[in-house]
């Protein structure tokens, strides 16, 4: 077998970035994003002090969370290791970006395509070395196979001693570095200022970690600029789908143990409202797509071990359902009601939780990782479709609420606030995710994650417990707002530290 | 021994180390040669056209792909074929592609319509340039002042071709960057051993010294990196004095954070080592040193007499007297006393002079700018340095220091002028008789001063309005028509000084024009060609060209062309004895195209390459034009310990001090790099060797034709306190440093691997790397100033102050600031002027008695063009120009600009911006004239205007060397 890797052996790495420009001629990679670059962290103190570097790029990893999570298989890895890209058909969903826990990939400006090192494909295929490799002016870059102990790689492999980068994230990178400082590999073994030594920082640039125990100060003096993958669209998006599961879910709900005939607000309102909500929730997800005209391409050729293209069928089952339940309620059909009213349930419950598992595909975000996220998003639909339909209530004469749904609901928000909460104060398993807590109770998004704690959760439950039934729509705002504040609070700070 | 086996391996195979197989079995790193005429990939047909980099001063091979359907170049990668880059380059050689597909490039002649500087441009056609600099040039030629037309060259990239067209011209008109840049360096070096540089040989060696970033920058920076890193792999040690931590201070054994100009102390330390612990190669001292001579000057009279058998071996003063000596005259310079000077650890010190004497032969060190170029004196830092190779015998050995004229080869061409018969007082003035080179900083100077004028200014690849100290003078004086007649800028791109000019002609980059260079990258000689790449391929094909605008975007030409088509419009008839120079070596009468120059040079002067062209089926140029490279087999190693040939010796005479002359004619060799010229004696036969323990020897280029120790020259021309080694009082040592009035030494030379000079501005891919140039403070420092990262500074010089964000860091000696040398580029217009993907847009204004004032009206910005990049750019910074407010500092030896800066640094005032600059340009020039009282003027003896033996570009005949009455 081939197992194209790499070693990169910082003894010799000058830092002259001639790597980087070679591979942007070679592989016409636009301004302000990298294949491959040169991180230089300042160690030590005056005059016990060093600049170290590390060449980073993709590390073609045997397990490669890019490939697991990409819908369409435009991410995928050759039998000889080498992870490539097919342009052709990346619908630009940047999920790969929020799997690769090394930042090596980008989306094309010109392509609006995900793309990233490829050991220069199309130059090994010719049997030449990737472009990086011949330009080295130290022979610092060694590229070969491990499989073939005559290669370079397999013998510098054998002779040195060599470490990877995060090799927490459990990827089997093959990418092996020979005397690189652990403070430029682990992205948050150095601090960033706000300038470079040489250059600017860029906008859009991570949050600054907190500082992490180190014994020597260590200073990111060289970096590139990067810009935060998913914002307000992938936030709105999971909370419109909250309010498209929760607002069939609660009827459907009431239709399976409830046993009471509806009122117009829960038969014919909610299955439209979720109806709606589901059909924002498309929308967002395909205008957050760098080529949304290529949205089909998920449903024609579905990767299957992909979240992404796991819930875009279960998102088109629930709408199909759904609408098939909307219009039996519309039309008084009240036998198929009930009985749809099952797979409703399902398929609304679904589709409220499967982001937890594409979440827990994006292995670059540690934050997102947590346990907790699948119970969140399970209480996130319930609340939102009894909130939304809270809010509608008085334009149509009336609400659901009884005072045992009531003081659920205020139970539902106080569960969700503790889990929320938890993020925060819950010791994390890595560096990544602890980073990523501070930033959303201390740091960066912590004004957004405490107003929706205080705002969204705790005022609202408060009034669903003791305030008057009058106030319920406005509570009912609230818990929605502070949904849409916590989950966007969460998707921002689960990027924010960096991750390379 | 790297280089040593690899010099033969070039028959038609590449010279990278992962190529063949070497690093994977079945991969190569290029394609082969034989496929270069037709190699497909992408699913295109490309031929592969190798050519030489013009960004750095190394010239590294690159290998263009030009896609044969469209031809255009769709990218640049090394040249596997150049013995000096071995199919390596640094981030510039792929820029390269940045450069040429430009979309801010110049394509056509410009002609400037309203005043100089005011930014009105018209088209204009070739013709109308080069009639216009043609006749004036001709005027002046004609009119009896040939020197006030002058060529200023930034780094030439080139050996020989432009000087041969000034020397046609009768003209002393050679202007360069050289006293900016590595005069210091050379004087050191060529007081030592004549020839004016070394070519250590990292490869070989066991302990590797460097005063400049050679692992970033310095000359040479590729060739060099590569071959001081495989040193280190193997073993050797690798010491680094900069009181900045450089990337090539990481990646140090060592790294020596020296307070700027203790340099030589530190140097002088070590050698008070090696000498107190008789560690250093006695023997290699006692033969080719002149302490005889040194010790003659310390008892006059005291000379022995040697005979042409040799120095007697009962002569009165022995050599362990000199050793006696040197451990009395060194002894002052106790580690102690160099840390004290410096900063660094006795201990330290004491352990690199153990690497240094461990090393031996095998000790290469090299110093060009850094502490050279800052300081008063630095030129000491070079003969410092350079007494360490010489202490432990390294030189022009395998691993040590070969002298860099050893590892050159400059071929001769077709026909040679004569030396230009005229002295130019405006290059070249009397303050300076030992200045290496031409005192180009101090020019405007010279023209307010009223020293002369000049009717036609060349500026040639050179931005000296932005490179130069003190650029507001240098608008003063361009913008002056009285003082200027004429300036043609030769440029590839806008720069602030072709910005001032009356033409602005567009001359091609490293695949759009003609030159050969020949650098000293290691223990090996080379000649790279350069060559426009779309005119070869032509070529190639049989495809006829008129000449290279053919093949180049727009208009843009080549120096090599345009001049000849200047010569021929000067002396379009021949009557004055020019235009013959410029004739076909194969079609006498006929004008010389320039594939006729080079064919006849690959033809006739490079031995070799006729035969090795010839086994490939190729003729010499076809060779050159397919591999635009050859590794000339030439020994690089003790070519001192040659034996005068019998021949030579026929005719000869010895001197007391064991010189040997001769009335032979040289070997005629086709290598014509310059070399000093020693004194003849009095009979006028030429120095050819000297006497060593009874044989007679090539020795050194020097008058007494061995290491000069002790400099008889600087004794003779009013520096006799100088004439050893020894240390010089910086002008910016500690001692002048108040820190209570937070004085600090500015360093402002410091460059990054992947800039170069103004070079670089037009490449995307560079100036997204690095584009801004905060001030280095140490931590310390920032802490007493309270200066945190990002924190705007002002730093006040002598005649202003510039504002600047700061960089605290761990990475710098305290008392010590340093501010990188590229960035601070600047444009007065939104849409022309210096390129956008460097350049701020400023606002400059003048308000009187030489105050100017600049400020940054917006950083770099995105923008539309043709190429979709310029819409991304997502940086801001574009630097400050802190070159502008500094007054020049002349060196009164080397006449280098000592660069470093004794600042004041300061939180910013309210109001300040960054990029804010204020200058007082009459206070420059009162500081010029400060400076200028520390010179000692010619004559020298013999009423010379310079010591004619010393290393001269353009040196004229050996009758202009002397002063006459009227100056």
């Amino acid at each position: 077998v081939t197992r194209w890797s790499w070693v990169i052996d910082q003894t010799r790495c000058i830092g002259c970035h001639a790597c980087t420009t070679a591979c942007k001629s070679e592989n016409d990679v636009a301004v302000g994003v990298f294949r491959t670059w040169v991180k230089n962290v300042d160690v030590g103190i005056f005059p016990d002090v060093k600049r170290h570097f590390a060449v980073l790029r993709c590390n073609h990893c045997e397990d490669a969370p890019c490939v697991a999570i990409c819908p369409t298989a435009a991410m995928y890895q050759r039998p000889d290791g080498l992870v490539d890209f097919d342009e052709s058909i990346c619908i630009g969903c940047k999920a790969c970006m929020q799997a690769c826990p090394y930042d090596a990939i980008y989306m094309d400006p010109d392509s609006n395509t995900a793309a990233k090192c490829n050991f220069c494909s199309h130059r090994v295929d010719e049997g030449l070395l990737p472009a990086c490799v011949v330009v080295c002016p130290v022979e610092a870059l060694v590229f070969g196979d491990r499989d073939d102990p005559t290669s370079r790689v397999s013998r510098q492999l054998a002779a040195k001693q060599v470490t990877v980068r995060r090799p927490e994230q459990l990827t089997r990178p093959k990418a092996f570095y020979i005397g690189a400082h652990e403070a430029t590999l682990d992205p948050l073994g150095a601090t960033h200022e706000e300038i470079y030594m040489w250059s600017d920082r860029g906008t859009g640039a991570p949050c600054l970690p907190h500082p992490a125990s180190r014994t020597l100060p260590a200073r990111v003096a060289y970096d590139i600029p990067r810009q935060r993958t998913w914002g307000w669209k992938v936030s709105s998006y999971i909370w419109t789908k909250s309010i498209a599961a929760g607002a069939a879910l609660v009827p459907a709900l009431f239709e399976i143990f409830g046993g009471r005939t509806f009122g117009t607000l829960l038969s014919r309102v909610a299955p439209a409202m979720a109806l709606l909500f589901l059909a924002l929730t498309g929308a967002l997800l395909v205008a957050d797509l760098k080529r949304p005209e290529r949205f089909w391409t998920i449903l024609i050729r579905p990767q299957w071990r992909s979240w992404l293209a796991r819930g875009a069928f279960v998102i088109t089952a629930y709408g199909a359902v759904l609408a098939a339940w909307a219009a039996a309620a519309w039309f008084g059909a009240t036998g198929l009601v009930a009985v749809l009213a099952w797979p409703v349930a399902v398929l609304a419950l679904f589709t409220a939780i499967y982001t937890a598992w594409l979440f827990g595909q994006c292995e670059g975000r540690d934050l997102w990782q947590g346990r907790l996220l699948l119970a969140q998003l399970a209480l996130h639909a319930p609340l939102a479709g009894l909130a939304a339909l809270l809010v509608v209530a008085p334009l149509i004469g009336g609400h659901p609420m009884t005072a045992s749904w009531s003081t659920m609901a205020a139970l539902g928000l106080g569960v969700l606030g503790l889990l929320s909460l938890g993020d925060v104060l819950s010791r994390h398993p890595t560096a990544n995710a602890a980073a990523a807590a501070h930033a959303l109770g201390r740091g960066a998004q912590s004004r957004l994650f405490w107003t929706a704690m205080l705002g969204g959760t705790l005022v609202p439950a408060l009034l669903f417990l003791a305030g008057p039934v009058a106030t319920y729509p406005l509570a009912g705002l609230l818990t929605l707002a502070g949904l849409w504040l916590h989950g966007h609070a969460f998707v921002l700070a689960g990027q924010g530290p960096p991750i390379s | 021994m790297t280089d040593g086996k690899t010099a033969g391996r070039q028959d038609g195979k590449s010279l990278h180390p992962a190529d063949d197989g070497q690093m994977q079995a079945g991969f190569s790193a290029f394609p082969p040669a034989e496929r270069w005429s037709d190699w497909v990939e992408g699913g295109r047909k490309h031929s592969l056209v190798a050519t030489t980099c013009f960004n750095c001063e190394a010239a590294c091979g690159l290998l263009a792909y030009v896609d044969q359907e469209t031809r255009v170049v769709t990218k640049f990668e090394g040249n596997p074929h150049h013995p000096g880059s071995r199919g390596r380059n640094c981030a510039k050689g792929p820029a390269t592609l940045n450069q040429i597909h430009d979309p801010e490039r110049i394509l056509y002649p410009l002609r400037r319509t309203g005043a100089r500087g005011e930014g009105k441009w018209q088209r204009v056609s070739w013709d109308e340039a080069l009639d216009d600099l043609a006749g004036r040039i001709r005027a002046a030629i004609k009119d009896k002042h040939p020197n006030t037309v002058m060529y200023h060259v930034g780094r030439p990239g080139e050996d020989g071709y432009t000087e041969r067209v000034l020397a046609a011209w009768g003209v002393d008109g050679h202007n360069s960057h050289t006293n900016i840049c590595s005069a210091g360096a050379r004087a050191g070096y060529a007081f030592w051993m004549g020839m004016d540089r070394p070519s250590p040989d990292h490869a070989n060696a066991k302990c590797i010294l460097l005063i400049s970033s050679h692992l970033e920058a310095g000359h040479y920076f590729n060739p060099h990196a590569q071959r001081i890193i495989e040193a280190q792999q193997r073993g050797a040690k690798v010491i680094v004095m900069d009181p900045r931590l450089s990337n090539t201070a990481s990646k140090a054994d060592h790294w020596l954070p020296t307070f700027p100009g203790s340099e030589p102390a530190v140097l002088l330390a070590i050698a008070n080592c090696l000498i107190r612990e008789r560690t250093y190669d006695r023997e290699f001292v006692r033969k080719w040193v002149n302490w005889e001579e040194y010790l003659g000057s310390r008892e006059p009279g005291a000379v022995p007499e040697v005979s042409a058998d040799g120095p007697t071996p009962d002569s009165r003063l022995p050599f362990e007297e000199f050793e006696r000596e040197l451990e009395r005259l060194y002894a002052q310079y106790t580690p102690e006393f160099a840390e004290a000077e410096s900063g660094v650890p006795a201990a330290t010190i004491v352990e690199c002079a153990k690497l240094v004497a461990a090393a031996g032969s095998a000790f290469s060190a090299h110093t060009w700018r850094a502490s050279a170029a800052g300081n008063l004196g630095g030129w000491m830092t070079a003969r410092c340095l350079f007494f360490l190779n010489v202490l432990t015998g390294s030189v022009g050995t395998e691993g040590g220091a070969i002298p860099a004229s050893w590892t050159k080869f400059v071929p001769a061409p077709h026909v040679r002028p004569p030396h230009p018969t005229t002295w130019n007082e405006l290059t070249w003035p009397k303050e300076y008789p030992l200045a290496f080179f031409e005192m180009s900083f101090l020019l405007p100077h010279f023209l307010k001063e009223g020293r002369g004028t000049l009717d036609v200014y060349f500026t040639r690849v050179y931005n000296p309005v932005w490179t130069n100290p003190d650029g507001f003078s240098w608008i003063e004086v361009l913008r002056d028509e009285q003082l200027i007649g004429r300036h043609a800028a030769l440029t590839p791109v806008w720069s602030e000084t072709a910005w001032f000019a009356d033409y602005v002609l567009p001359v091609g980059l490293g695949s759009e024009r003609h030159d050969l260079a020949s650098f000293e990258t290691h223990g090996g000689s080379w000649l790279g060609f350069r060559q426009p790449v779309q005119r070869a391929l032509k070529d190639q094909l049989g495809e006829p060209v008129t000449d290279t605008r053919d093949t180049n975007p727009g208009e843009v030409w080549e120096e090599n062309e345009f001049w000849i088509e200047l010569s021929w419009r000067i002396d379009p008839d021949g009557a004055m004895g020019i235009r013959k120079f410029f004739e076909s070596p194969y079609q006498p009468g006929v004008k010389l195209r320039i594939d006729e120059y080079y064919r006849w040079i690959f033809e006739n002067s490079v031995p070799g390459l006729p035969e090795k062209a010839a086994a490939e089926e190729l003729t010499p140029m076809e060779y050159m034009r397919k591999y635009a490279s050859f590794d000339v087999p030439s020994p690089a190693y003790r070519r001192h310990e040659q034996a005068v040939p019998a021949e030579e010796m026929a005719e000869s005479a010895v001197n007391a001090a064991g010189r040997v002359f001769t009335s032979k004619a040289a070997p005629a060799s086709s290598n014509i790099t310059p070399m000093p010229v020693p004194p003849a004696d009095a009979e006028g036969r030429r120095a050819a060797g000297v006497m060593v323990d009874g044989v007679a020897r090539r020795g050194f280029p020097t008058p007494s034709g061995k290491l000069e120790f002790y400099s008889s020259t600087l004794a003779a021309w009013g520096w006799p306190e100088l004439a050893i080694p020894t240390t010089i009082e910086s002008h910016v040592s500690p001692r002048q440093m108040d820190a209570s009035k937070s004085e600090f030494c500015l360093v402002p030379t410091f460059r990054l691997p992947m800039l170069i000079h103004t070079r670089s501005g037009n490449a995307k891919w560079l100036n997204e790397i690095a584009h801004s140039n905060p001030l280095w403070i140490s931590t310390a420092d920032g802490q007493r100033l309270g200066v945190e990262v990002g924190d705007l500074v002002r730093v006040e010089t002598e005649i202003g102050y510039f504002v600047v964000r700061a960089w605290v860091t761990e990475g710098m000696r305290p008392g010590v600031v340093a501010c990188s040398h590229h960035m601070g580029r600047w444009r007065v217009s939104e849409e022309s002027g210096t390129g956008r993907w460097s350049s701020a847009l400023v606002k400059l204004e003048e308000q009187g008695n030489g105050c100017w004032r600049m400020r940054r009206l917006h950083g770099v910005t995105p923008w539309p063009s043709s190429d979709h990049d310029s819409s991304r750019v997502w940086w801001q910074s574009a630097g400050v120009h802190q070159n502008l407010t500094f007054p020049v500092h002349p060196d009164p030896i080397s006449g280098a600009h000592a660069w470093h800066q004794k600042v004041r640094v300061l939180r910013a005032e309210t109001g300040d911006q960054e990029g804010d600059i204020v200058v007082d340009t009459a206070k420059s020039h009162a500081v010029y004239r400060e400076w200028l009282k520390l010179a000692r003027p010619a004559p020298g003896p013999g009423g010379m205007r310079r010591p004619h033996w010393l290393l001269r570009p353009l040196r004229p005949v050996a009758e202009a060397y002397k002063l006459t009455a009227d100056g």
